[in-house]
């Protein structure tokens, strides 16, 4: 496993952890670098003042919050360190709660928690302690220097740190649009359930799923680099062929229904396709 | 060929039928005696829906194992009082086939002394050639898929259908699959129905993922899927008729079914494929069922449905789906 991105403890009533923390996620997303199309050069970024033109050095930067339109609060490195956090380096356990009690929505960010050797027993003590209880710990955390939220989870022989997002980060459902208890059609309903019956699965399995957007644009990458034909373009998905029918649909009916009214017109005439039948 | 012929009255019509005793299912032991026992014992129930309706014609004049050859051009020598229509090609084309036409018992007695098994009927009827008197919904499993696959399919058909107001109907092909029908008002041209049923098969492929396919290649498809088959909807193309017997061991007979018994096999669990469960109504089972049951596509069941609503509430209901 590549190398620790911090070290610290749990602290747990009057038990102390020293554990590692692991990333626990990388993401697939593919980065780019800008370019000047014409030469390929890379394209640079320059500081530049908006008021007198010029490069501006790092050591001339301040940061500005803006409360007002045009007006700003101006800090100084001196002005973050006096509210940041004790560096105290500690997983600090609060209070213990039933995993599906906590609307996932809140967990944002998991990392790898690995005991140092002394550590080890306690280490095990808590993570089957919580598996049997079936609960997480919330604790404090501090990491750097910003403070998290985090929840401790037993998954399998690890425990995991999974950051949290603060209440106030939690965007209400309330403001948007959503139907709620009406009328809903048992036959409706009753195939809504078939389907999901007939398209459940007995577990999750996360390797059935793949990025295709990933893996089309990295095959599309190795195919130029290598200097081949890029993949084909997809066709158009089946939902907007299926809007698209329906207003063929409409035009062949309302075809249908002009014929018949010529047909009714001229009722006399044989239609001039039809066959004869023989007398039985 | 034997010359023995035997002499027999159906209806007002006397028949001369060759070759009785001919094994036509080896491994069953049934001959064409048999199968045409079981045509005129069924024909009450299966004229109906052969009643001004050109015919493919299925022939196994040497049974099952022997070959066969599909005949559109009704053959030489048939007497007079079997029905037939003139087709001609549409766009003006020159080219014309006559076709049979079996209006009745002893029509269909005839055609069981050609060994024409299996019968094809077009989707419409002679004084209407050009509309379709109902939508097929053809439901072909692969070798894989598994009887409560094609069931809860065809059942996912029949609720969506349900959904924008169309009863549908549905019956064994005898073979691996089913038909699912919707019985349409005069006055619907092929086109509409062939996008209809092309609407019908993207929702559903839209509904059921995986389990359905639409690719025409079947090496593109997933064995395991259900191949919904919306191409077969058109001027010409033709289905096999229920209760048609079928060139299999058993000698299956296509047979309407209640959904209730869909939604049973819906049920059910292993890997039991829609063949083995079919092969059960047969020209052995087939007449005691229809003496019970009755013909489940006719009378109120065959209830003929408007496009025109439905394709209202689908583009209510089915744009949102997804």
């Amino acid at each position: 496993m590549a190398h620790a991105i911090w070290s610290g403890a749990i602290n747990f009533g009057l038990v102390t952890i020293p554990v590692k923390l692991f990333t626990a996620v990388k993401t697939d997303e593919l980065s780019f670098n800008m370019l000047h199309g014409k030469d390929e050069g890379r394209i640079k970024y320059e500081r530049v003042c908006s008021v007198d033109g010029k490069p501006v050095p790092w050591d001339e930067i301040v940061k500005g919050y803006e409360y007002e339109k045009g007006q700003y609060v101006v800090l100084t490195d001196e002005d973050f360190k006096k509210v940041n956090p004790e560096a105290t380096q500690s997983v600090d356990i609060l209070e213990f709660v039933e995993l599906d009690k906590i609307n996932p929505m809140y967990f944002d960010k998991p990392y790898y928690l690995e005991p140092s050797k002394q550590g080890r027993h306690a280490y095990a003590l808590l993570r089957n302690a919580l598996a049997t209880s079936n609960r997480v710990a919330i604790a404090r955390v501090v990491i750097r220097t910003k403070e998290y939220i985090a929840a401790v989870k037993p998954i399998g022989d690890a425990l995991v740190l999974e950051l949290m997002h603060w209440a106030s980060e939690i965007v209400a459902s309330d403001t948007l649009d959503l139907p709620g208890d009406e009328h809903l059609p048992e036959a409706e309903m009753k195939m809504a359930k078939m389907l999901i019956d007939t398209m459940s699965a007995e577990e999750f399995e996360p390797e059935k799923f793949t990025n295709k957007y990933h893996d089309e644009l990295l095959a599309m990458i190795e195919a130029r680099a290598a200097g081949k034909e890029l993949p084909k373009a997809k066709k158009a998905p089946a939902r907007a062929k299926v809007v698209n029918l329906m207003d063929v649909l409409a035009q062949s009916l309302e075809e249908s229904k002009k014929q018949r009214a010529s047909r009714t017109a001229s009722s006399d005439k044989p239609a001039a396709k039809r066959g004869k039948k023989s007398a039985a | 060929m034997a010359a023995e012929r035997v002499k027999v009255e159906i209806g007002a019509r006397t028949l001369s039928l060759s070759n009785l005793e001919k094994v036509l299912w080896p491994r069953d032991g049934y001959t064409k005696g048999d199968l045409i026992r079981y045509y005129e014992a069924v024909a009450p129930w299966m004229v109906p829906h052969l009643r001004d309706r050109p015919l493919t014609l299925e022939r196994y004049p040497n049974g099952i194992d022997g070959g066969s050859f599909f005949e559109k051009q009704m053959p030489k020598g048939m007497p007079d009082w079997v029905g037939r229509v003139t087709v001609h090609k549409p766009e003006g084309r020159r080219d014309k086939i006559d076709y049979v036409v079996c209006n009745d018992a002893p029509s269909l007695v005839y055609l069981a002394n050609l060994a024409a098994m299996i019968l094809h009927i077009w989707t419409s009827r002679v004084q209407t050639l050009d509309e379709p008197d109902f939508v097929l919904f053809d439901l072909d499993p692969g070798e894989a898929c598994t009887l409560k696959t094609l069931a809860t399919v065809a059942l996912g058909v029949r609720d969506l259908l349900a959904g924008v107001g169309l009863p549908a109907l549905v019956k064994t092909t005898g073979g691996y699959g089913a038909h699912v029908v919707v019985p349409l008002a005069p006055g619907y041209s092929y086109d509409a129905a062939k996008i209809f049923a092309e609407i019908v098969a993207h929702q559903i492929k839209g509904a059921f993922g995986p389990q359905v396919a639409l690719e025409r290649t079947i090496a593109k498809r997933s064995q395991k899927a259900v191949y919904f088959d919306y191409v077969q909807v058109g001027r010409g193309k033709t289905i096999v008729a229920p209760y048609s017997v079928r060139a299999r061991d058993n000698a299956p007979v296509s047979m309407p079914l209640h959904w209730a018994e869909v939604e049973a096999y819906a049920r059910k669990r292993g890997t039991t494929t829609a063949l083995e469960e079919f092969a059960g109504f047969n020209i052995r089972t087939a007449i005691a069922r229809l003496e019970k049951e009755g013909d489940l596509w006719s009378g109120r069941a065959w209830k003929k449905s408007r496009l025109e609503p439905a394709l209202a509430k689908a583009r209510k209901l089915w744009s949102d789906l997804q």
